[in-house]
């Protein structure tokens, strides 16, 4: 294990279960990067899931507090934690993509609106990778799937001009970033202003599944090949129209614009107990 | 500026999955394939040439599995002198 594993992961669960070369552990890795460098311990942080690979692998494997909610729900659950903990305890999620873009993304949305204090981590491997590799709403256009055996037709968020960033941007959301998992420290720094944020913040990582996405829709198992399809995304050199192309970095910075779901609910329920009981 | 003797290179062999990522993105060539499997059954690369890493940390981003680390070694003045 390496220092970060030993400071904050517990042994039992280390190596995780993930698939030789699967890109989760790179995100994961990040986020307890950001976590180190803002100072931040054990004690600090609740860490939150919904299912699937990106959950699996990650919050039970936290040191300290952590909870595993509903498919698609964990994002009504941890609005409630938020009322119920004391401000300076972060909250985090990593969640999938079918989590957050799909199953959960009405719950999604509503957190954003509030602008509850939670920092929502996503970890995008393009579909249902954890039951076999069925498509989802950030696989990429056409490909084959396996339930999408002649290429997939139905519209994705992220191509053909939409971009899901843009609606929890309009959802209110007070700080978004993309990267992809391979990056180094400019991921780290999204990462650490998203927690800082006392608002809702979400970090949308793409990461390889070598398993299904690579082995069913890149039809190679080959880490090399996988890793410069992925790195393509980003720099715009995939040469395919149809693939989608990625930028790097913060996508929309509005920190501290909007009051915070938890603090504001409290400020005015003791502001009606005044009204109500000035004596008290 | 950083000067390649100056650092460890620790993998460990146990936890490595075997993924090459480690060896992909090294700009110094520091990994080779390795000759071991470990008691997973993943052939582990090799640190070959730790003398020959400058400490950019690419491979530790970009490890996967929790199981490398890139430290400032302590011999590494001495090592560098005598280059
Ligand atoms: S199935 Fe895919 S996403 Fe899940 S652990 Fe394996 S490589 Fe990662
Ligand atoms: S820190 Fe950089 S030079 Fe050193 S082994 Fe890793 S990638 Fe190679
Ligand atoms: S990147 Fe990590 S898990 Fe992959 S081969 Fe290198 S040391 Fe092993």
């Amino acid at each position: 294990m390496d220092r970060l594993a030993v400071k904050y992961l517990r042994p039992r669960k280390t190596p995780s279960t993930a698939c030789s070369g699967c890109g989760l552990g790179q995100v994961h890795k990040k986020i307890l990067l950001a976590i180190e460098q803002l100072g931040l311990g054990i004690n600090d942080i609740v860490w939150g899931t919904g299912i699937g690979c990106s959950g699996r692998q990650t919050f039970n494997t936290w040191k300290g507090d952590n909870f595993a909610g509903t498919h698609g729900r964990v994002y009504a659950l941890a609005t409630g934690l938020r009322l119920a903990l004391p401000e300076d305890k972060k909250i985090i999620l990593t969640v999938g993509d079918g989590d957050a873009f799909g199953i959960g993304l009405s719950h999604l949305l509503h957190c954003a609106r509030r602008n509850a204090g939670i920092t929502v981590i996503v970890a995008d491997n393009f579909g249902y990778q954890s039951t076999g590799g069925q498509y989802g709403y950030t696989t990429p256009q056409s490909r084959v799937t396996d339930s999408s055996p002649y290429g997939l037709t139905d519209p994705n968020w992220l191509q053909n001009g939409l971009d899901i960033l843009n609606l929890l941007r309009d959802a209110g959301a007070g700080f978004l970033a993309r990267h992809l998992s391979f990056e180094g420290q400019n991921a780290v720094e999204s990462i650490k202003r998203a927690i800082g944020n006392k608002g809702f913040s979400l970090v949308h990582i793409i990461y390889p599944c070598v398993t299904h996405f690579g082995e069913i829709s890149l039809k190679t198992g080959d880490r090399e090949a996988i890793f410069r399809w992925f790195e393509n995304l980003f720099d715009g050199r995939s040469g395919d129209p149809g693939t989608p192309a990625f930028k790097s970095g913060i996508f929309h910075d509005a920190v501290g614009a909007r009051p915070e779901f938890s603090a504001a609910l409290k400020a005015w329920t003791s502001s009606l107990r005044q009204k109500e009981n000035p004596r008290a | 500026m950083n000067m390649a003797g100056s650092y460890a290179v620790n993998l460990d062999f146990e936890a490595c999955k075997a993924c090459g990522y480690c060896r992909l993105v090294c700009p110094r060539g520091v990994y080779r394939e390795g000759p071991a499997f470990n008691r997973k059954g993943f052939k582990v690369p090799l640190v070959a040439e730790e003398s020959l890493c400058t400490g950019c940390l690419r491979c530790f981003y970009v490890c996967p599995d929790f199981c490398l680390d890139i430290t400032p070694s302590a011999s590494g003045a001495v090592r560098e002198k005598t280059l």
